[in-house]
Protein backbone atom coordinates (compact mmCIF):
# COMPACT_ATOMS: atom_id res chain seq x y z
CA UNK A 1 0.00 0.00 0.00
CA UNK A 2 1.67 3.27 -1.18
CA UNK A 3 0.62 6.60 -0.87
CA UNK A 4 1.70 9.75 -2.43
CA UNK A 5 0.44 13.72 -2.38
CA UNK A 6 2.18 16.99 -3.14
CA UNK A 7 1.55 20.26 -0.57
CA UNK A 8 2.28 23.53 -0.52
CA UNK A 9 3.80 25.09 2.71
CA UNK A 10 4.02 28.97 2.63
CA UNK A 11 7.47 28.77 4.27
CA UNK A 12 11.30 28.44 3.10
CA UNK A 13 12.99 25.42 2.56
CA UNK A 14 15.42 25.43 5.78
CA UNK A 15 12.36 26.23 8.18
CA UNK A 16 10.23 23.00 6.65
CA UNK A 17 13.03 20.72 7.10
CA UNK A 18 14.06 22.02 11.11
CA UNK A 19 10.12 21.09 12.08
CA UNK A 20 10.29 17.88 10.22
CA UNK A 21 13.26 16.78 12.07
CA UNK A 22 12.29 18.37 15.52
CA UNK A 23 10.78 15.46 17.71
CA UNK A 24 8.38 18.27 19.22
CA UNK A 25 6.91 19.33 15.77
CA UNK A 26 6.64 15.79 15.14
CA UNK A 27 5.29 14.46 18.04
CA UNK A 28 2.26 17.11 17.81
CA UNK A 29 1.81 16.00 14.35
CA UNK A 30 1.28 12.19 14.40
CA UNK A 31 -2.17 11.73 15.40
CA UNK A 32 -2.59 10.37 18.38
CA UNK A 33 1.32 10.43 19.45
CA UNK A 34 1.87 10.29 23.60
CA UNK A 35 5.54 10.67 23.41
CA UNK A 36 8.40 11.24 21.22
CA UNK A 37 11.97 10.66 22.80
CA UNK A 38 15.08 10.96 20.60
CA UNK A 39 17.27 8.11 21.90
CA UNK A 40 19.77 8.28 19.39
CA UNK A 41 20.91 11.18 16.91
CA UNK A 42 18.82 9.31 14.66
CA UNK A 43 16.28 7.75 16.47
CA UNK A 44 13.06 8.77 18.48
CA UNK A 45 11.05 6.47 20.62
CA UNK A 46 7.30 6.82 20.29
CA UNK A 47 4.49 5.85 21.63
CA UNK A 48 0.99 6.16 19.76
CA UNK A 49 -2.69 5.51 20.41
CA UNK A 50 -4.22 4.78 17.41
CA UNK A 51 -8.51 5.26 17.85
CA UNK A 52 -10.41 4.13 14.56
CA UNK A 53 -13.89 3.25 15.60
CA UNK A 54 -14.64 0.57 18.11
CA UNK A 55 -11.08 -0.39 17.90
CA UNK A 56 -8.65 1.18 20.16
CA UNK A 57 -4.73 0.35 20.59
CA UNK A 58 -1.76 1.31 21.44
CA UNK A 59 1.49 1.14 19.71
CA UNK A 60 5.16 1.50 20.61
CA UNK A 61 8.59 1.75 18.60
CA UNK A 62 11.43 2.99 16.82
CA UNK A 63 10.98 5.72 14.47
CA UNK A 64 14.18 6.64 12.36
CA UNK A 65 15.66 9.98 10.34
CA UNK A 66 17.45 9.61 7.49
CA UNK A 67 18.90 12.61 6.76
CA UNK A 68 21.86 12.06 4.36
CA UNK A 69 20.35 13.54 1.85
CA UNK A 70 18.80 16.91 3.65
CA UNK A 71 17.63 19.21 3.37
CA UNK A 72 16.31 17.81 0.19
CA UNK A 73 15.01 14.64 0.81
CA UNK A 74 14.41 13.00 4.14
CA UNK A 75 13.87 9.83 5.06
CA UNK A 76 11.51 8.26 7.88
CA UNK A 77 11.25 4.85 8.56
CA UNK A 78 9.46 3.11 11.88
CA UNK A 79 8.23 -0.12 13.28
CA UNK A 80 5.42 -0.84 16.00
CA UNK A 81 4.16 -3.12 18.27
CA UNK A 82 0.86 -2.97 19.43
CA UNK A 83 0.71 -6.01 21.82
CA UNK A 84 -1.97 -8.18 21.01
CA UNK A 85 -3.28 -6.01 18.40
CA UNK A 86 -0.31 -6.84 16.42
CA UNK A 87 2.05 -4.71 14.83
CA UNK A 88 2.69 -1.41 12.29
CA UNK A 89 4.99 -0.78 10.24
CA UNK A 90 5.86 2.05 7.83
CA UNK A 91 8.29 4.86 5.82
CA UNK A 92 7.81 7.96 4.24
CA UNK A 93 10.64 9.55 1.73
CA UNK A 94 9.62 13.14 1.66
CA UNK A 95 11.03 15.74 -0.90
CA UNK A 96 11.33 19.38 -0.46
CA UNK A 97 11.56 21.90 -3.08
CA UNK A 98 12.10 25.42 -2.81
CA UNK A 99 10.05 27.87 -4.65
CA UNK A 100 10.97 31.05 -3.81
CA UNK A 101 9.69 32.04 -0.18
CA UNK A 102 7.45 29.08 -0.30
CA UNK A 103 8.54 24.91 -0.18
CA UNK A 104 6.80 22.40 -2.07
CA UNK A 105 6.42 18.79 -0.09
CA UNK A 106 5.78 15.47 -1.80
CA UNK A 107 5.77 12.37 0.42
CA UNK A 108 5.47 8.79 -0.63
CA UNK A 109 4.62 6.66 2.26
CA UNK A 110 3.97 2.99 2.76
CA UNK A 111 2.28 1.61 5.16
CA UNK A 112 1.77 -2.63 6.14
CA UNK A 113 -0.05 -3.88 9.79
CA UNK A 114 0.25 -7.70 10.83
CA UNK A 115 -1.43 -9.72 13.37
CA UNK A 116 -4.95 -9.41 14.63
CA UNK A 117 -5.91 -5.76 13.79
CA UNK A 118 -4.62 -6.86 10.38
CA UNK A 119 -7.37 -9.94 10.22
CA UNK A 120 -10.23 -7.42 11.14
CA UNK A 121 -8.85 -4.34 9.29
CA UNK A 122 -7.66 -5.79 6.19
CA UNK A 123 -10.42 -4.07 4.60
CA UNK A 124 -9.51 -0.45 6.28
CA UNK A 125 -5.68 -0.34 6.02
CA UNK A 126 -5.87 1.69 2.78
CA UNK A 127 -8.12 4.31 4.35
CA UNK A 128 -7.05 4.15 7.57
CA UNK A 129 -3.28 5.34 6.40
CA UNK A 130 -4.10 8.09 4.34
CA UNK A 131 -6.47 9.65 6.92
CA UNK A 132 -3.50 9.29 9.29
CA UNK A 133 -1.10 10.82 6.60
CA UNK A 134 -3.52 13.79 5.61
CA UNK A 135 -3.84 14.79 9.39
CA UNK A 136 -0.28 14.49 9.98
CA UNK A 137 0.62 16.92 7.11
CA UNK A 138 -2.18 19.36 7.74
CA UNK A 139 -1.32 19.68 10.92
CA UNK A 140 2.31 20.05 10.15
CA UNK A 141 1.04 22.26 7.42
CA UNK A 142 -0.21 24.90 10.20
CA UNK A 143 2.13 24.74 12.34
CA UNK A 144 5.22 25.63 10.31
CA UNK A 145 3.24 28.00 8.21
CA UNK A 146 2.27 29.42 11.94
CA UNK A 147 5.71 29.60 13.40
CA UNK A 148 7.41 31.42 10.36
CA UNK A 149 4.93 33.86 9.84
CA UNK B 1 -10.81 -11.68 30.39
CA UNK B 2 -11.10 -7.79 30.27
CA UNK B 3 -13.35 -6.28 33.36
CA UNK B 4 -15.81 -3.41 32.93
CA UNK B 5 -19.21 -2.15 34.68
CA UNK B 6 -22.62 -2.92 33.25
CA UNK B 7 -25.35 -0.24 33.08
CA UNK B 8 -28.55 -0.68 31.61
CA UNK B 9 -30.30 3.06 31.93
CA UNK B 10 -34.33 3.12 31.29
CA UNK B 11 -34.43 6.79 29.82
CA UNK B 12 -31.97 8.38 27.51
CA UNK B 13 -31.32 11.44 30.02
CA UNK B 14 -29.95 8.80 32.24
CA UNK B 15 -28.15 7.32 29.43
CA UNK B 16 -26.44 10.28 27.96
CA UNK B 17 -25.25 11.24 32.20
CA UNK B 18 -23.39 7.97 32.80
CA UNK B 19 -22.41 8.50 29.00
CA UNK B 20 -20.37 12.00 29.90
CA UNK B 21 -19.74 11.39 33.93
CA UNK B 22 -16.63 8.23 32.38
CA UNK B 23 -13.92 8.48 30.12
CA UNK B 24 -13.90 5.34 28.58
CA UNK B 25 -17.48 4.50 28.29
CA UNK B 26 -19.06 2.73 25.43
CA UNK B 27 -22.53 2.16 24.63
CA UNK B 28 -24.35 -0.44 23.57
CA UNK B 29 -26.68 -0.90 20.70
CA UNK B 30 -27.17 -4.21 18.87
CA UNK B 31 -23.48 -5.00 19.62
CA UNK B 32 -22.48 -5.79 16.37
CA UNK B 33 -19.50 -4.23 15.71
CA UNK B 34 -18.36 -3.43 19.56
CA UNK B 35 -18.73 -7.41 20.83
CA UNK B 36 -16.21 -8.86 18.22
CA UNK B 37 -13.93 -5.94 18.52
CA UNK B 38 -13.83 -6.23 22.38
CA UNK B 39 -13.86 -10.23 21.90
CA UNK B 40 -10.29 -9.43 19.96
CA UNK B 41 -9.18 -7.27 22.36
CA UNK B 42 -9.14 -4.39 20.04
CA UNK B 43 -11.19 -2.34 22.39
CA UNK B 44 -11.31 -2.76 26.41
CA UNK B 45 -14.00 0.04 27.68
CA UNK B 46 -14.46 0.23 31.46
CA UNK B 47 -17.91 0.96 31.25
CA UNK B 48 -20.62 -0.54 28.81
CA UNK B 49 -23.88 1.94 28.60
CA UNK B 50 -26.42 -0.98 27.30
CA UNK B 51 -29.40 1.02 25.61
CA UNK B 52 -31.35 -2.04 25.16
CA UNK B 53 -34.34 -0.90 27.96
CA UNK B 54 -35.15 2.51 26.93
CA UNK B 55 -38.23 1.76 24.80
CA UNK B 56 -38.26 5.33 23.36
CA UNK B 57 -35.83 4.63 21.03
CA UNK B 58 -37.12 1.47 19.20
CA UNK B 59 -40.36 1.66 16.75
CA UNK B 60 -40.87 3.43 13.05
CA UNK B 61 -44.12 5.88 12.79
CA UNK B 62 -44.83 8.92 10.81
CA UNK B 63 -45.13 12.30 12.02
CA UNK B 64 -46.38 14.35 9.36
CA UNK B 65 -44.60 13.60 6.15
CA UNK B 66 -41.80 12.10 7.55
CA UNK B 67 -40.86 8.69 8.50
CA UNK B 68 -39.32 8.61 11.88
CA UNK B 69 -37.00 5.04 12.75
CA UNK B 70 -36.02 4.98 16.59
CA UNK B 71 -32.22 4.34 16.96
CA UNK B 72 -32.13 1.07 18.34
CA UNK B 73 -34.76 -0.28 15.89
CA UNK B 74 -33.44 -3.60 14.44
CA UNK B 75 -32.84 -4.11 10.77
CA UNK B 76 -35.21 -7.02 10.20
CA UNK B 77 -37.67 -4.68 11.86
CA UNK B 78 -36.60 -1.77 9.02
CA UNK B 79 -36.77 -4.93 6.26
CA UNK B 80 -39.94 -6.26 8.11
CA UNK B 81 -42.16 -2.88 8.36
CA UNK B 82 -45.47 -2.54 6.38
CA UNK B 83 -45.43 1.30 7.30
CA UNK B 84 -41.53 1.17 5.45
CA UNK B 85 -42.48 -0.75 2.51
CA UNK B 86 -45.16 1.52 1.71
CA UNK B 87 -43.55 4.94 2.48
CA UNK B 88 -39.65 3.99 1.22
CA UNK B 89 -39.97 0.48 -0.09
CA UNK B 90 -35.67 1.13 -1.00
CA UNK B 91 -35.15 1.96 2.33
CA UNK B 92 -36.78 -1.57 3.55
CA UNK B 93 -34.61 -3.19 0.73
CA UNK B 94 -31.46 -1.74 1.55
CA UNK B 95 -32.11 -3.15 5.18
CA UNK B 96 -32.71 -6.84 4.17
CA UNK B 97 -29.84 -6.84 2.65
CA UNK B 98 -27.53 -5.85 5.49
CA UNK B 99 -25.34 -8.87 6.34
CA UNK B 100 -26.51 -11.87 7.60
CA UNK B 101 -30.09 -13.09 9.23
CA UNK B 102 -27.98 -12.85 12.88
CA UNK B 103 -26.60 -8.86 12.23
CA UNK B 104 -30.14 -8.53 10.95
CA UNK B 105 -31.82 -9.20 14.20
CA UNK B 106 -29.38 -7.79 16.50
CA UNK B 107 -28.19 -4.54 14.93
CA UNK B 108 -29.49 -1.11 15.22
CA UNK B 109 -30.25 1.86 12.37
CA UNK B 110 -28.21 3.94 15.16
CA UNK B 111 -25.77 1.84 15.64
CA UNK B 112 -24.68 1.51 11.98
CA UNK B 113 -24.85 5.20 11.66
CA UNK B 114 -23.16 6.33 14.58
CA UNK B 115 -20.19 3.94 14.02
CA UNK B 116 -20.05 5.03 10.11
CA UNK B 117 -17.87 2.46 9.13
CA UNK B 118 -17.38 3.22 5.47
CA UNK B 119 -18.90 0.10 3.78
CA UNK B 120 -21.88 0.36 5.96
CA UNK B 121 -25.40 0.48 3.86
CA UNK B 122 -27.64 2.86 6.35
CA UNK B 123 -25.25 5.71 5.35
CA UNK B 124 -25.69 5.68 1.58
CA UNK B 125 -29.54 5.85 2.81
CA UNK B 126 -29.36 8.71 4.83
CA UNK B 127 -27.01 10.95 2.84
CA UNK B 128 -29.14 9.95 -0.53
CA UNK B 129 -32.73 10.86 1.10
CA UNK B 130 -31.56 13.90 2.86
CA UNK B 131 -32.57 12.54 5.97
CA UNK B 132 -32.10 14.45 9.62
CA UNK B 133 -30.61 12.46 12.40
CA UNK B 134 -32.02 13.82 15.70
CA UNK B 135 -29.86 13.37 18.69
CA UNK B 136 -30.12 13.26 22.68
CA UNK B 137 -28.80 17.16 22.15
CA UNK B 138 -30.20 18.31 18.55
CA UNK B 139 -31.24 17.79 14.86
CA UNK B 140 -28.34 17.10 12.31
CA UNK B 141 -28.74 17.30 8.54
CA UNK B 142 -27.55 14.25 7.05
CA UNK B 143 -25.09 16.22 4.54
CA UNK B 144 -23.24 17.32 8.43
CA UNK B 145 -23.01 13.87 9.78
CA UNK B 146 -21.13 11.81 8.06
CA UNK B 147 -17.56 13.37 8.43
CA UNK B 148 -14.54 10.64 8.29
CA UNK B 149 -13.88 7.17 8.44
CA UNK B 150 -15.55 6.07 11.40
CA UNK B 151 -16.31 9.77 12.27
CA UNK B 152 -19.65 11.88 12.77
CA UNK B 153 -20.20 14.64 14.09
CA UNK B 154 -21.63 13.54 16.97
CA UNK B 155 -19.94 14.85 20.06
CA UNK B 156 -18.57 13.29 23.13
CA UNK B 157 -21.84 12.26 25.25
CA UNK B 158 -24.38 12.30 22.27
CA UNK B 159 -26.43 9.69 21.69
CA UNK B 160 -28.41 9.21 18.09
CA UNK B 161 -32.65 9.19 18.81
CA UNK B 162 -33.89 8.95 15.56
CA UNK B 163 -33.76 9.17 12.19
CA UNK B 164 -36.28 11.42 10.37
CA UNK B 165 -37.07 10.03 6.31
CA UNK B 166 -38.56 12.73 3.76
CA UNK B 167 -40.56 10.97 1.30
CA UNK B 168 -38.62 10.53 -2.01
CA UNK B 169 -40.45 10.41 -5.60
CA UNK B 170 -38.29 7.63 -6.58
CA UNK B 171 -35.56 5.54 -4.83
CA UNK B 172 -33.40 2.36 -4.97
CA UNK B 173 -30.39 0.94 -3.73
CA UNK B 174 -27.59 -1.39 -5.80
CA UNK B 175 -24.97 -2.48 -3.84
CA UNK B 176 -22.19 -5.09 -4.68
CA UNK B 177 -21.87 -7.23 -1.50
CA UNK B 178 -18.28 -8.90 -0.47
CA UNK B 179 -19.44 -12.53 -0.86
CA UNK B 180 -18.21 -13.23 2.91
CA UNK B 181 -19.27 -10.01 5.09
CA UNK B 182 -22.30 -9.08 2.79
CA UNK B 183 -20.59 -5.49 3.75
CA UNK B 184 -20.58 -3.31 0.02
CA UNK B 185 -17.78 -3.29 -1.97
CA UNK B 186 -19.66 -0.26 -3.28
CA UNK B 187 -23.09 0.34 -2.78
CA UNK B 188 -25.10 3.23 -4.50
CA UNK B 189 -28.27 5.02 -3.21
CA UNK B 190 -30.38 7.32 -5.90
CA UNK B 191 -33.23 9.44 -4.92
CA UNK B 192 -35.45 11.88 -6.50
CA UNK B 193 -37.17 14.14 -4.14
CA UNK B 194 -38.93 16.80 -5.61
CA UNK B 195 -37.31 18.12 -8.53
CA UNK B 196 -33.76 17.15 -6.74
CA UNK B 197 -31.55 14.23 -7.26
CA UNK B 198 -29.01 13.10 -4.78
CA UNK B 199 -27.03 9.75 -4.83
CA UNK B 200 -24.60 8.62 -2.50
CA UNK B 201 -22.24 6.06 -2.54
CA UNK B 202 -20.93 3.42 0.66
CA UNK B 203 -18.03 1.60 0.49
CA UNK B 204 -16.00 2.79 -2.35
CA UNK B 205 -14.20 5.62 -0.50
CA UNK B 206 -13.57 6.12 3.17
CA UNK B 207 -16.75 7.18 4.00
CA UNK B 208 -20.18 7.59 2.60
CA UNK B 209 -19.95 10.57 -0.56
CA UNK B 210 -22.10 12.19 -2.80
CA UNK B 211 -21.35 11.48 -6.35
CA UNK B 212 -22.39 15.16 -7.18
CA UNK B 213 -21.52 14.50 -11.50
CA UNK B 214 -23.84 11.64 -11.20
CA UNK B 215 -26.63 13.76 -9.57
CA UNK B 216 -25.76 16.62 -12.17
CA UNK B 217 -26.22 14.34 -15.39
CA UNK B 218 -29.58 12.55 -13.24
CA UNK B 219 -31.24 15.80 -12.83
CA UNK B 220 -30.51 16.64 -16.54
CA UNK B 221 -32.29 13.61 -17.78
CA UNK B 222 -33.54 11.00 -14.91
CA UNK B 223 -32.39 7.68 -16.86
CA UNK B 224 -30.09 4.66 -17.14
CA UNK B 225 -28.85 6.26 -20.32
CA UNK B 226 -27.71 9.69 -18.48
CA UNK B 227 -25.31 7.57 -16.85
CA UNK B 228 -23.72 5.96 -19.84
CA UNK B 229 -20.70 7.62 -20.96
CA UNK B 230 -20.11 8.92 -17.41
CA UNK B 231 -17.26 7.63 -14.81
CA UNK B 232 -16.07 9.36 -11.66
CA UNK B 233 -13.10 10.18 -10.47
CA UNK B 234 -11.18 7.06 -8.71
CA UNK B 235 -8.32 8.98 -7.09
CA UNK B 236 -10.14 9.17 -3.36
CA UNK B 237 -11.32 5.70 -3.81
CA UNK B 238 -10.01 2.59 -1.76
CA UNK B 239 -7.68 0.27 -2.69
CA UNK B 240 -7.90 -3.06 -0.71
CA UNK B 241 -7.45 -7.33 -1.20
CA UNK B 242 -10.71 -7.05 -2.21
CA UNK B 243 -11.10 -4.25 -5.10
CA UNK B 244 -8.72 -1.84 -6.26
CA UNK B 245 -10.00 2.05 -6.75
CA UNK B 246 -9.90 1.87 -10.62
CA UNK B 247 -12.33 -1.87 -9.97
CA UNK B 248 -14.21 0.50 -7.15
CA UNK B 249 -15.31 3.26 -9.54
CA UNK B 250 -15.84 1.25 -12.58
CA UNK B 251 -18.63 -0.39 -9.84
CA UNK B 252 -20.00 2.59 -8.45
CA UNK B 253 -21.18 3.23 -12.23
CA UNK B 254 -22.79 -0.07 -12.48
CA UNK B 255 -24.74 0.13 -9.49
CA UNK B 256 -25.43 3.48 -9.85
CA UNK B 257 -27.20 2.40 -13.28
CA UNK B 258 -29.04 -0.71 -11.69
CA UNK B 259 -30.17 1.94 -9.01
CA UNK B 260 -31.80 4.60 -11.32
CA UNK B 261 -33.24 1.46 -13.40
CA UNK B 262 -34.65 -0.11 -9.93
CA UNK B 263 -36.20 2.89 -9.25
CA UNK B 264 -37.76 3.73 -12.32
CA UNK B 265 -39.85 0.33 -11.53
CA UNK B 266 -41.64 1.86 -8.84
CA UNK B 267 -41.80 5.18 -6.85
CA UNK B 268 -40.38 5.78 -3.48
Amino acid sequence: MELKDTLTIAAPVEAVFAALTDPETVRACIPGCESLVPVTATELQARVALKLGPVKARFSGLVELDVSAAPQRIRLSGRGDGGIAGFAQGGADVELLADGQTTILTYVAKAEIGGKIAQMGARLIDGTARKLASEFFTDFKTIVEDASR
Amino acid sequence: MQSFSYHKPGTVTDAASLLAARDNAALLAGGMTLLPTMKQRLAAPDDIIDLAAIRELSGITMEGEDLVIGAMTRHADVAGSDLVKEVLPALAGLASRIGDQQVRHRGTIGGSISNNDPAADYPAAILALNATIVTSQRAIAADDFFVGLFETALRPGEIVTAIRFPRAKRAAYAKFPNPASRYAIAGVFVAQTGGAVRVAVTGAAPFVFRATDVEAALSANYAVEALERLSIDTQDLMSDIHADREYRGHLVMVMARRAVAESLKRSG
